[in-house]
């Protein structure tokens, strides 16, 4: 019953687990993955506890991400960060694994399941490991990974926006305003909430944010479109101190 | 606790031995260091039995050793212990209706991991449940497990699938109002037939008989039978024969209509009069569950029209048990006050978020109303883009405030489906269409249709968004060219080029819509050259040649209540239409058509189905003479018993047939599956009645069939042999006559579509009517 | 028969309004009007409670016929400075600029759509 590749198997049991990983290395780097992997898999089945077995695995990891076999990839990861956490290797995984879900991010229309995923490993890596070389690359991807959370908002907002429901609109918007204050939307949430104050008759929330808008981004578009609005109305962009989106700023010098 | 290094009292000291030095015997791959941190005893230390239990016992805990023993000879405690192996490959053998990967993931055992009985019982358990999931109940898996050198396996699961265990039968007991064939119908599992290769819904899983459970429950509390009770729904194996036989036996009781209906409301704004007009269950109607719910829905939005949002319905009924009556109190009051803080949409890997948040007629911050968010949850299941919806609540930022989760599983909404027909009157004629329900995930349906025939060609596309500019209005695009040639019926080449935008507006729900639309086509008539000689073509029909391009803004009414379009069980469908053509183009005419028909399960014992239809059409010229071709002309869909064409006004020196300016018809119908064999071979019988007339042709037509000169056709007719004289005739069977007919039909729904063999004696003719007695169909009505 | 009603966000009787005086505590406010549709400020300066009715008639556009904003603010420690009203007449009429921040992901085009579907097609059965 057994078939042809289980003789194989016998033959390579006698080769020590230092040349069998040293072969998938060679493989990995002539960039024949679909062989690295088989190999590093063998040696995982051989020598379990040893020690190349642990290198392997993050190789299995890295070689299936490159295949851009995300679900392959990141089981192997989070395999290792299970076996070995606190082993420096486990910051390699983790980004492996939020490089695998970074890759599958839908546009902002559907379900962004996978961008919170990336989001929370990648802020994993930068929490366990800060110094690690991987740190400074999961930094930018969170702020992308943030920037398509916020996107994924105002689409939202907008769509309530364009049908007068301004309750629904204004709480979105306000939520990027509050939570995503580093991403490119806040330029575009602050304009939002002085269309829908303004379209509500509330002048003076209008003003504020078009003056908060203004003070930030002075020479953004989405000022001067805020900027004509009100003077539609004969208003202008000034701050009442009191509004809360003023205050939201305060503690933050976006500049 | 006792102090340090003194025993225990009560341990005798001669039991509290020592060892002085532990040594672990019988591993290889774990270390004994490993084996020694989960020995309780230490060298040096007195122990006693309950010890050496312990350590036993934490030794097996670990699942590692095959194996372990605990014995003291001299100052050494010797520990002896078998490792479990380490399962080094597992491999799958003889499986093929399911494959490894799938097996792999129900398989517990993984490779590189240890290899313990009990885990490999259980995972011969997890594949027979996988096999039993997909309907194969005689699957065996024998593990095998072949040794490998230093204490590695190899473990191989040996199965034998057996073959598809189908549903034999389907029967119900206790069923009186309603026959196995009606009821059979109504739920979703079928029995094994022929086709059984073709479909995956024949095969038995329990999930779905509930789901069935479900379904006939809905079916009868929405016939008026409040009382109805599934008493069992069982599945019993045969295991030699390998099917299944399901039994569903059900107690239906009595069928209920509605008492008397009172509407009553605690809050002082609101009058109940008002809220009367909304009420669907009159009293006096049977008892339909669903009536009941759109009321409830119709009342909510109608009250919070007046200010009530938080308006709960709650309708309270009692039993008349004597006269079988359930009357009906609709009670408005006071819901609780909360507000719809955020609607989360999840699982939407394919639909956009719009498509399933404009179902929701409440967006975020509006107050919370649990019927509106039931109707979007229906409105979602009607999409048919999703196996699953679920709509579910949870606690917002504050007390009053509530977050809804719309999670929704989807499914593939695309389909390539084929279509071999025959008829008579148009031969072969097969159709490939290509559909998509959920284009782009934007809710849009495409569809492209290739149909060719002996005699006929077509090309259609159609388009359609069901949120035109963000309202729940309709747009549908069309574009087709049909193309006839001559045939023994039909003595021109038509070639009809064409499409249609049209705006569907919904009146009720989605029982009545107006359709307006606008329709421009461009019919090209030509007489093939072997008759374009030929004398006797009918002057009115070489009047009628040539280009002719219409162009007609029209309207429709539709109502429709058929429980499925096609085969329907019971329902109505009625449409009026009317069309006006001359918004620019030759013709100029307005066309009035309708159409009813009427289902109804008439005779339960044999789950007969009677149809009634009748429809009717006038079309009158408001400018230039009306065409032949734009005649209504006869066709075996509302008269059979007659060749195509086979009746109404005629060139009575030609014999061709010209159509007229009015039809009617009526016809009666009984439809009832053949009792012995299985429904699922879909063969199922008809007996019928049609009557129908088509008369009165245009003047114009008429003057041009008496005097040819009149329509341009003077002695010599161009390309027409000059030395025959070509003088007119008069118009045969101008007048309204109704013709009739009986006769009986077999149904045959087949994999390529439903074909059709009708057998119909006219009984009531005129003499220059042409009857035809066998007629052969098929293609999709709809 | 063809217009529907549609009623959207606070539910604002006038007579609950005139409960709230100059000077009522925050906690008062939100026990006579409920938790506001939004708020201003973080600790909210001010509450907006927003309701609007809204009516389609066949295909016409919805048209919102009523609008009313109630506008609670308070002061620094936290109590009713003053109560304003907005109705439909101080709304002004906004057309949404349609310009939007690009975001990224992939979408996915006709292609992959019947590829992906051309993986499982149904037999139309």
């Amino acid at each position: 019953c057994s078939s042809t590749s289980d003789d194989a198997d016998l033959a390579t049991t006698d080769i020590p687990a230092e040349e069998l990983y040293n072969q998938g290395l060679a493989l990995r780097n002539e960039g024949r993955f679909r062989e690295a992997s088989d190999k590093f898999a063998e040696l995982d089945r051989y020598y379990p506890y040893s020690e190349y077995a642990r290198k392997s695995l993050i190789n299995v990891a890295y070689v299936n991400y490159s295949r851009s076999k995300y679900p392959e990839a990141i089981n192997a990861a989070k395999r290792f960060t299970t076996l070995y956490p606190g082993n420096p290797d486990s910051a390699y995984a983790l980004y492996i694994i939020g490089q695998s879900y970074f890759k599958q991010i839908p546009d902002v229309t559907r379900d962004q399941q996978n961008t919170q995923r990336a989001l929370s490993a990648f802020g994993e890596l930068v929490q366990r490991f800060p110094d690690s070389e991987y740190a400074s690359d999961a930094e930018t991807k969170i702020r992308a990974t943030e920037d398509q959370l916020a996107g994924k908002e105002m689409e939202v907002g907008r769509y309530y926006l364009k049908r007068d429901n301004y309750v629904a609109a204004i709480n979105r918007f306000k939520l990027v305003v509050l939570n995503y204050q580093t991403t490119r939307h806040i330029e575009e949430a602050l304009f939002r909430l002085v269309e829908s104050y303004y379209a509500l008759g509330v002048i003076n929330e209008a003003q504020t944010a078009a003056a908060v808008l203004g003070h930030n981004y002075p020479d953004s578009q989405w000022y001067k479109d805020a900027y004509n609005l009100l003077q539609t109305g004969g208003y202008s962009p000034e701050s009442d101190g009191g509004s809360w989106i003023s205050n939201a700023f305060k503690g933050i010098n976006v500049l | 606790v006792a102090p340090e290094g003194v025993p225990v009292i009560g341990i005798k000291a001669a039991q509290a031995a020592v060892a002085s030095r532990i040594q672990v015997e019988g591993t290889t791959r774990i270390e004994d260091a490993t084996v020694e941190s989960y020995i309780t005893i230490r060298p040096g230390q007195p122990y006693g039995p309950s010890d050496v239990d312990e350590s036993l016992k934490a030794l097996f805990a670990t699942g590692l050793f095959e194996d372990v023993s605990i014995s003291q000879s001299g100052g050494t405690l010797i520990v002896r212990v078998v490792e479990n192996p380490i399962v080094s490959r597992i491999s799958f053998e003889g499986n093929d209706k399911i494959s490894d990967e799938s097996l792999t993931a129900v398989v517990r055992t993984t490779e590189r991991s240890v290899l313990t009985k009990a885990k490999v019982q259980s995972d011969v358990q997890n594949i027979l449940e996988a096999y039993r999931r997909s309907g194969r109940y005689r699957a065996s898996v024998e593990p095998k497990i072949i040794s490998r050198d230093n204490n590695r396996v190899d473990l191989v699961f040996e199965i034998n699938e057996g073959d598809k265990t189908g549903i034999e039968r389907i029967t119900f007991i206790g069923n009186e109002k309603y026959s196995d064939s009606r009821l059979r119908d109504v739920i979703r599992t079928r029995e094994t037939g022929l086709l059984g290769f073709l479909r995956t819904t024949d095969t038995f899983d329990p999930d779905r008989l509930d789901a069935d459970q479900e379904l006939i429950r809905q079916f009868y509390y929405r016939h008026g039978y409040a009382d109805f009770r599934i008493v069992s729904a069982v599945a019993d194996l045969d295991r030699e024969e390998n099917v299944f036989y399901v039994t569903f036996t059900v107690e239906e009781g009595d069928q209920y209509t509605f008492g008397d209906i009172d509407v009553q409301t605690s809050l002082s704004a609101v009058d109940p009069e008002e809220l009367r007009g909304v009420v669907r269950t009159d009293s006096g109607d049977t008892y339909d569950s669903l009536d009941v719910e759109k009321t409830l829905e119709d009342m909510t939005v109608e009250v919070s029209k007046q200010g009530y949002a938080f308006a709960q319905v709650r309708p309270r009924a009692n039993r008349d048990f004597e006269n079988r009556t359930i009357s009906i109190t609709y009670f408005i009051e006071e819901g609780p006050r909360a507000y719809v803080e955020r609607i989360n949409v999840r699982g939407n890997d394919r639909t956009r978020d719009y498509v399933i948040r404009r179902e929701f007629d409440l967006a975020e911050g509006d107050a919370f109303n649990r019927v509106l968010i039931d109707k979007a949850e229906r409105r979602l299941k009607n999409l048919r883009f999703f196996k699953e919806v679920r709509v579910t609540t949870s606690r917002g930022s504050a007390p009053d405030r509530v977050i809804i989760n719309v999670d929704v599983v989807e499914q593939p909404t695309g389909e390539v489906s084929f279509g071999i027909g025959y008829s008579t009157s148009d031969g072969v004629l097969g159709d490939i269409t290509i559909q998509e329900k959920n284009f782009l995930g934007r809710g849009q349906f495409v569809r492209a249709k290739f149909g060719l025939g002996e005699s006929q060609q077509t090309y259609e596309f159609a388009f359609t968004e069901p949120f035109f500019l963000g309202r729940r209005i309709s747009m549908s695009l069309e574009a087709y060219q049909r193309s006839y040639d001559a045939n023994d019926f039909r003595q021109y080449d038509e070639t009809t080029t064409g499409g249609s935008v049209a705006f569907g507006l919904p009146l009720r729900e989605d029982e009545l819509r107006l359709n307006l639309y606008y329709a421009i086509f461009n019919r090209d008539v030509e007489l093939d050259n072997t008759t374009i000689n030929n004398i006797n073509v009918s002057a009115a029909i070489r009047d009628g040649l040539g280009t002719v391009l219409t162009s007609a803004p029209g309207y429709s009414i539709v109502y429709n209540t058929l429980d499925q379009n096609f085969n329907p069980n019971e329902g109505i469908y009625a449409k009026f239409d009317q069309q006006i053509a001359g918004a620019g183009g030759d013709a100029q005419y307005i066309r009035t058509t309708a159409e009813v028909r009427a289902y109804e399960e008439i005779y339960s014992d044999w789950g007969l189905i009677g149809q009634l239809r009748a429809g009717g059409g006038y079309i009158t010229s408001i400018g230039n003479d009306l065409r032949v071709q734009e005649q209504f002309q006869h066709s075996q869909d509302w008269l059979r018993g007659f060749q195509t064409r086979g009746i109404g006004p005629r060139d009575a020196l030609t014999g061709d047939a010209l159509g007229g300016r009015w039809y009617a018809h009526v016809n009666a119908e009984g439809r009832f599956p053949f009792p012995w064999i299985p429904k699922e071979l879909g063969l199922s019988g008809a007996v019928f009645a049609d009557a129908g007339a088509l008369w009165d042709v245009d003047p114009s037509i008429n003057d041009c069939v008496t005097t040819p000169a009149s329509c341009g056709f003077v002695a010599s007719v161009p390309n027409v042999p000059s030395d025959t004289a070509y003088s007119g005739d008069t118009v045969q069977s101008n007048g309204f006559a109704p013709r009739a007919s009986i006769g009986a039909g077999i149904q045959w729904i087949s994999p390529f579509g439903p074909l059709r063999m009708d057998f119909a004696w006219a009984v009531l003719k005129e003499d220059e009517d042409k009857t035809e007695i066998f007629r052969l169909s098929g293609g999709t009505r709809f | 028969c063809f217009t529907t009603t549609l009623t959207h966000g606070h539910v604002i009787s006038p007579d609950t309004v005139q409960d709230v005086q100059i000077g009522s505590s925050r906690e008062q406010v939100e026990l006579v009007l409920g938790s506001p549709s939004t708020t201003s400020r973080l600790e909210g300066d001010a509450y907006y409670y927003i309701s609007q009715v809204t009516e389609t008639t066949a295909f016409l556009p919805p048209e919102v016929v009523e609008q009313r904003v109630v506008a609670v603010y308070f002061d620094e420690e936290g109590f009713v400075r003053d109560v304003g009203f907005y109705s439909l007449e101080d709304g002004k009429v906004v057309d949404i600029l349609t310009r939007k921040t690009r975001t990224g992901g992939a979408d996915y085009g006709f292609l992959t759509q019947i590829l992906r579907g051309a993986q499982n097609p149904s037999l139309g059965l």
